[in-house]
This record gives C-alpha cells, sequence and structure tokens, in this order.
C-alpha cells in the first residue's frame, strides 16, 4: 500500500537522523557502564549480591533509557521546523498526520534498537556474574519498552509546538508525576468537595500512570508477574499513546511555518 | 484546465495579541496555463513566497481558493503532481544525493526499480554525476540547488514551483538553470517560478504576474506587456560639462562615466543629439531600445 | 616564560599539599564524634525514589553497614532501629536487612527487644521464612533467658514451610529446660522415630537417656525418701524397694541397663551424664 512506502519512509529517516546524534550513544554508553558497575556496589553489601546486581543494573538502564527517550523525541520534530527540512516534507503528497505517525515509528524502532543492545549487554554480563538467566527480566524489559513509548510519544507530543528546553522540562515532569500517580490512592479519601474530587479524579485518568511498569521488585525477589498485569500494560500502553498521538497531530495540523 | 489558478487569496499574520494583524497578502489573483512558463515578479516582502506557501499548504489562507490542476490544492494529491523547490533549500545534511531522491521518491510512493532508475536519470541532468555519494553537508549552495532541482522532479511532475531558483547561482549555473526550464516546457511540463532578478526572466517567460505588497499590480503575457511599451531610443554620450547639462535641460541618467539619454520619438532623438554635439559631448552610441522588464516593474512601483 | 609558569604552578601545588599535611595533623579524622541522621519515613522515600524504590534500599542498606561500622561514632544507635525500619518499609522482602539488622542490635547494641521487634517484621513480611523466627527464639533462650517466650518463637517457626528438623530439637529441648520432662520426653521420642540423619538419632538419644534418667531419678529417689521415712534408713539396694511393694518393678535406663544406686546418700546415678542445666 501506498501509505506503507510513505511512513516507512519517514520511520527509516527518523531512524538514521536518531542513531546519529551523539547524545544517543552516550546515554547508551553510560547505561551499560552503570549496570555494569552494580557488581561493584554489590561487593559492599553483607548477603545476597545478587539482589544489588541486579537492582542497580536494571535501575541504570531504565534510569537511561528514560533520558534517551525524552532527549530523543524532543528534538526530532523541533529540528526539521528549525532546519527548514520540513518544507520538503509538507510539500509532498503525504498528510500531516502519516508525518507525525511515521515519526513516532522511526523512534519507536529507534528505542527498539537502544533497549535491545543494553539488554543483550546485561543479560550477558548477569549471566557471567551470577551464572543464572532469569526470564523474568525478559518481562522486565517489556514493560519498560512500553513505558518508553509512552514517554517518547508525549515528547513527541510536545516537541510538535514547543522548544527543546521546555519540551524536555515537560516530558521529565510529566514522567515523575507518571511515577509517583500511584499516591492519589493515598489522599483521595482527603477530598472533601466535589470539584476537588472531580478535577483530581480526570487529573489520575488523564495523566499516564507508569506504576504498572514498576516491575524491578517482583523480578529481583522473583514474586512472579501475572499475565493480567502483563496485558493491562500492553493494552494500556496501546490506547494511550494512540491518544497522546492523536493529540499530537490535531496540533501539528494547526501549526503554520513561516 | 489551468495548471495553477489562484483566486482573491488573502492571509494575515499576528505575532502577538497586542500588535495588530499585519496583511501580508491583500488580494492575489493569478492563474498559470499548462505548458506555460510563468515568472512571479516583485520585490523583497511582497508576499512571494507567502503565496507560495499557501499553495504548498505550509500556510492556510484567511481567505481565497486555491486550484491546482483542477483540484483544490489542500488535497494530498494535487501534490503527487507538483513539485517544489524551496528559495533555501535544507535537506538532511547526513544523507547523499542518491539516498536523498531515494527518500523523496520514496515520500511519492514510486516503485523502487522506477526510483532507481529515475534517481540516475536526475543525478546526471543537473550535472552532480559522479558527486553522488557525497554527503551534502560537505555541498556548495549552488551544488544543493542543483540536487533541490532534482529532488522536485524525481517524479515526473507536471507543475514545478521554483522559489527564487536563481538567487545565489553564477552566470553559467543560470544558464543551465534556463536550459532545464525551458527543455522542461519541451517535454509539456508548466514552471512557476517567483524572482526578484528580471533579466533571467526576461529571457524565458511566457507570462509574468507582477505582485507588490501583497496585491497582484499586473498580470499578462511577457510578449504582449512589453509590446505595449513604447519603444524608444538610448543615446549614450561624454564629455559634456555639467554646466552645459543643465542649460540644455537634459535630463540624463550617469551610467559609469557615460551619460544616457532616452528619447521617444526619432524627431527627439534628432534634437537631442544636436544638442550634445553643440555642447562640445561626443556621442557614444545611439541605440533603439525596447522598454526591458525592469522598467515594467520600476514603473509599477513608483505608482 | 613557559618556565616560569611551570614554576609557579609546582610552587602552588607545592604549598597546597603542604597546607594539607598542616591540617591532618591537626585534626584526628577518628576522632569520637556524635552524629545526627535525618531519615525520611519508609513511605516518603517510597514516593521521592520515583519508582525506584529498591534501588533506595539497596543504597540505604549499603550505606547503614558502613555506619555501623564506623565505631567512632557515640550515639549511632539512636537511629539503628529508624533505619532498618525505613529500609525494610521500601522493601519488606529484603531478607538480609533483617538479619543484619539483628545482628547489629543483639550483638553491638545489645537491645534484645529492638531486635525481636525487627524480626517479628520480617516474620510478619515473609510468611514463609522460618529464619526470623527462630532467631527471636535463640535471643529469649540466650539473652533474655525468657524460655516460655522462646517456646512460643520456636513454634512459629516450626511451623513455616521449609523449616529444618533442628527447630523441633530445639523445641524439644527448650521444654526440658522448662522443666517439663513428660512432654519433653514425649517429643524426642517423636523425633527419634521420625529421625533420618545421624545427627538426629544420636542427639534424640542423649536427650532420651538423660530425660529417661532425671523422670526415673525423680521416681526413685522420692520412693527411697519414702523407704527412709517408714523404715529408718536408705534401702539397702533397690530390689528392697519392690519387695516392700513401693515399686512395681526397677527402671532401667534407656540402654535397658540398671542405675547406680548409693545407698548412704540415697542417689541415683547413670552411667552416662549429659549436663544441659547450667543456669
Amino acid at each position: 500500500m501506498k501509505i506503507q512506502t510513505k511512513l516507512k519512509a519517514i520511520a527509516l529517516n527518523t531512524f538514521k537522523e536518531a542513531v546519529r546524534n551523539k547524545i544517543f550513544y552516550l546515554l547508551i554508553a553510560f547505561g551499560v557502564f552503570f549496570a555494569m558497575s552494580s557488581k561493584l556496589v554489590s561487593l559492599l553489601t553483607i548477603g545476597n549480591e545478587a539482589k544489588v546486581l541486579k537492582d542497580v543494573g536494571l535501575a541504570s538502564i531504565h534510569f537511561f533509557s528514560v533520558l534517551i527517550a525524552v532527549f530523543t523525541g524532543i528534538n526530532l520534530v523541533y529540528k526539521e521546523i528549525e532546519k527548514k527540512t520540513i518544507y520538503n516534507i509538507l510539500s509532498k503528497p503525504i498528510s500531516r498526520s502519516s508525518f507525525i505517525i511515521g515519526k513516532f515509528i522511526g523512534l519507536a524502532f529507534t528505542l527498539l534498537v537502544a533497549l535491545v543492545s543494553m539488554a543483550v549487554i546485561f543479560f550477558f554480563f548477569l549471566f557471567i556474574s551470577t551464572g543464572e538467566l532469569d526470564s523474568g527480566i525478559l518481562i522486565f524489559f517489556l514493560l519498560l519498552y512500553m513505558e518508553l513509548l509512552i514517554i517518547t510519544a508525549i515528547s513527541l507530543l510536545f516537541s510538535s509546538f514547543s522548544t527543546p528546553i521546555l519540551s524536555s522540562i515537560f516530558t521529565i515532569c510529566i514522567y515523575l508525576i507518571g511515577e509517583t500517580l500511584w499516591t492519589f490512592n493515598l489522599f483521595k479519601e482527603y477530598l472533601k468537595t466535589p470539584i476537588d474530587k472531580f478535577a483530581a479524579h480526570f487529573l489520575y485518568y488523564i495523566l499516564p500512570n507508569l506504576e504498572r511498569f514498576n516491575v524491578k521488585s517482583a523480578v529481583v525477589m522473583k514474586t512472579g508477574i501475572g499475565t493480567f498485569h502483563v496485558l493491562n500494560a500492553v493494552l494500556y500502553t496501546a490506547v494511550y499513546i494512540t491518544a497522546v498521538l492523536v493529540l499530537a497531530i490535531l496540533i501539528f495540523n494547526k501549526r503554520e511555518f513561516k | 484546465m489551468k495548471a495553477l489558478e489562484i483566486k482573491n487569496l488573502k492571509k494575515s499574520f499576528q505575532s502577538n495579541f497586542l500588535i495588530k494583524q499585519f496583511h501580508i497578502l491583500k488580494n492575489i489573483n493569478l492563474s498559470v496555463e499548462k505548458g506555460d512558463i510563468y515568472g512571479f515578479l516583485g520585490p523583497n516582502g511582497a508576499g512571494k513566497t507567502t503565496t507560495i506557501k499557501c499553495i504548498l499548504g505550509i500556510i492556510f489562507p484567511d481567505a481565497g481558493e486555491i486550484n491546482l490542476l483542477g483540484k483544490p490544492s489542500n488535497a494530498i494529491e494535487s501534490k503527487s503532481k507538483l513539485g517544489f523547490l524551496p528559495e533555501h533549500p535544507y535537506f538532511y545534511d547526513y544523507l547523499t544525493p542518491v539516498e536523498l531522491l531515494t527518500f523523496t521518491g520514496q515520500l511519492f510512493a514510486i516503485p523502487k526499480d522506477r526510483l532507481k532508475e529515475r534517481t540516475l536519470q536526475l543525478i546526471e541532468l543537473v550535472g552532480m554525476k559522479g558527486k553522488e555519494h557525497i554527503k551534502l553537508k560537505k555541498f556548495s549552495k549552488g551544488m544543493i540547488q542543483r540536487i533541490g532541482l532534482a529532488q522536485s522532479l524525481i517524479h515526473d511532475p507536471e507543475l514545478l514551483i521554483l522559489d527564487e531558483p536563481f538567487s545565489g547561482l553564477d552566470p553559467i549555473g543560470r544558464k543551465e538553470l534556463r536550459d532545464i526550464i525551458l527543455s522542461l516546457k519541451d517535454n509539456g511540463k508548466t514552471i512557476f517560478f517567483s524572482s526578484h532578478i528580471l533579466q533571467d526572466m526576461e529571457l524565458i517567460v511566457d507570462k509574468v504576474g507582477i505582485i507588490l505588497e501583497g496585491e497582484t499590480r499586473k498580470e499578462g503575457k511577457l510578449s504582449e506587456l512589453i509590446s505595449r511599451s513604447v519603444r524608444n531610443y538610448e543615446i549614450v554620450f561624454t564629455g559634456m560639462e555639467e554646466q552645459a547639462m543643465k542649460e540644455n535641460n537634459l535630463d540624463c541618467i550617469p551610467r559609469d562615466k557615460n551619460f544616457i539619454l532616452r528619447a521617444e520619438t526619432n524627431e527627439e532623438t534628432n534634437r537631442l543629439i544636436g544638442l550634445v554635439n553643440r555642447g562640445n559631448g561626443k556621442i557614444l552610441s545611439v541605440t533603439p531600445a525596447k522598454m526591458t522588464l525592469e522598467d515594467i516593474f520600476l514603473k509599477e512601483i513608483s505608482r | 616564560m613557559r618556565v616560569k609558569l611551570f614554576f609557579i604552578f609546582l610552587v602552588c601545588i607545592a604549598m597546597a599539599g603542604f597546607l594539607q599535611f598542616k591540617y591532618d595533623s591537626h585534626t584526628d579524622y577518628f576522632a569520637e564524634k556524635n552524629v545526627f541522621v535525618a531519615l525520611p519515613p519508609g513511605q516518603t522515600l517510597k514516593i521521592l525514589s520515583f519508582g525506584f524504590q529498591d534501588l533506595t534500599a539497596d543504597m540505604l542498606y549499603i550505606w547503614a553497614i558502613q555506619f555501623y561500622s564506623t565505631y567512632h561514632y557515640n550515639n549511632r544507635f539512636d537511629y539503628l532501629e529508624q533505619v532498618f525500619n525505613t529500609i525494610t518499609d521500601l522493601a519488606p522482602q529484603y531478607k538480609e536487612v533483617y538479619i543484619v539488622g539483628s545482628w547489629i542490635m543483639a550483638l553491638e547494641a545489645e537491645d534484645i527487644e529492638m531486635t525481636l521487634r525487627l524480626l517479628d517484621k520480617g516474620s510478619r513480611n515473609m510468611k514463609n521464612e522460618w529464619i526470623f523466627d527462630y532467631e527471636s527464639a535463640f535471643y529469649c533462650y540466650k539473652n533474655l533467658k525468657d524460655y516460655p517466650r522462646a517456646v512460643r518463637y520456636l513454634k512459629k517457626a516450626a511451623s513455616k514451610p521449609g523449616s529444618p528438623s533442628f527447630i523441633k530439637r530445639r523445641h524439644a529441648h527448650l521444654v526440658y529446660m522448662e522443666d517439663d520432662l513428660r512432654k519433653a520426653y514425649a517429643m524426642w521420642v517423636e523425633i527419634n522415630k521420625n529421625a533420618k540423619t545421624i545427627i538426629e538419632k544420636d542427639a534424640s538419644f542423649k536427650h532420651l537417656y538423660q530425660i529417661k534418667f532425671e523422670l526415673d531419678k525423680q521416681v526413685l529417689e522420692s520412693k527411697v525418701k519414702q523407704y527412709k521415712e517408714k523404715y529408718g534408713r536408705f534401702p539397702s539396694d533397690l530390689t528392697r524397694l519392690v519387695r516392700v511393694g513401693m515399686l512395681d518393678k526397677i527402671p532401667l535406663d534407656f540402654t535397658g541397663k540398671e542405675y547406680f544406686y548409693h545407698p548412704e546418700t540415697g542417689k541415683i546415678t547413670a552411667r552416662r551424664m549429659f549436663k544441659w542445666k547450667r543456669r
């Protein structure tokens, strides 16, 4: 189909551009470096070095991959507008929505490559250090990828109308909110007026709840993650990124480029 | 069916809520016949690029109608027959010409084999053979412009829109570009380009549209515009003293170290020649001159 | 010019080194001092760690190990319970923290009640681990000498899955230490019956021997006393007790051999003695 070729072209081009960015490699390198430094940290603990190894390793990969998701996403649309390469795209028979979707696919693919490289290195390292290969960690990487897709979609959204600095601040703020949104359940009983209740609930459901992707404890402690949990996470991701991309398309459709 | 038709196009910008709206396009009307070369002429800031951006859907007009090859310009498929070269072409500088043309072609969903063929053809056409695998960031402006032209032709468009294509080219480049445009016309293509350099336009256009301060001032076939103009004679002389020139009320234009007089009739020409001779001036040349496009243009501006 | 600049550089570095040396000779890095530790409660840290709570728990644990190894901090035990509570709130399933925490609390800070609180928390949060209740039992036995409490803990430990066989043995022994000889005997019989290893068989044998001895000793010595009260002197040997009808038959030791009877004192001794009751 024609539209597939066009989407593929944009996605591939986005990927090529993303992997040119030195920051991309730097962040991957840091992610791997910190994951491996977990070996040193584990020496300081008493008992169960494997737990510390996995905790530090998975946390570093998580942290740096979030940074990759944020910083790769915010540059992409902004750069096209800055450098006016966007004129070349908009003058072609490709809808603005296809452009945004193509960009997202390219970013998703870039992230996949980054995450898989980090995962492979980390698995290898884990195997050498502890001699065990845990399939639970695969589930962690799957859910981490879902989380990254949401963050990427949000950073793309901001990138379609805002400068990189503001986009990065907003995206990181939403990430932090997403990680702590679960605390809403702790204080919602203190909301008294109907307006407060409504506003708070509204925000709670609109903002992304990233706690569902936090399976590091379950994976390291091997307490198991149910299929319901995984299924719910994947569906949530699919639905949420669709919503965010639709919003990005709506905004981008109205933009003019002087 | 006209290749491009614009009716009553209006566009204004407002940079923030406090400043009043700034009307950049007040009333643009133009029509481009199929197979013509159309020159879109206007000084800097008249709204040429804005008009072109409205055609391409990069900017959304406030009012008016734009039809590309019979269909409204905001339909996606209209763009599949349209080729565009922006004023300052920017491409992904980490790509090579081949990669860029392949990418562009994919946006038109051109099948792979045909795309490969076209890519090679176009690289040769714009004279970039041998350099097709060098990254664009190493190219000079002229070379990028050539590649820009190639990417605007990758899908064999019926209508080509070029925004200031001659700017920044050296005389050889200009000639080459003129040749390419003429050969495209021979192949049945319609070319619409904007410029403020009149000499290039004069040599190749069929029809001209003059735009000033967001309005179309004059539009018409070049042959008609110029033939309507008055033939005059250009007298180039030197050696006369300023005092003498003033005494004789000679309304002359200095050019380099000489002076020019314009006369509209034979009789006037003779009279002026006599005046110069009596004032001890030396006649260097007497040339019948047509009114140039520049003259028409300057006349419009002064109104 | 270059040489001059290099010279200035050398002089400055030398001066910096000298000043550092002076500073070092004035400062005692290992002087005893008081510290202040402010740690947010576990729930707050959980929120502030933005999804990295296990990492935070690990870092705090590693910090705590270093902190409690710094012996010149005088008042470090003031924060002991708070620190380990915070870590276990962040990672309730982190077994090592409870264990190491309990070591520091019991062996260094010597606060057994604090130790027991931490171990109880571990037992609550990790319902399938027997080790916490076992350790609690040990501290009750060794430090508090509160045998009933130790027994309660051992019961809890024994009920957890995977609890090793020696818990039953400890339990039986504690019951013995509480002087409930018959119950202890019954428990040891059970252990002996289910004994799978040589250690188990051997240990249960010894305990059964000793307990039987003590039980028999009680009975025999009371009968001997009874005899003396009736006849004015200790019997010459134990068969006399049977003949006068005070005893049905003479009990033998666990191996089926006779006890030793000392007519001068009226005491019974056994061929083998296991002295566990040292209080």
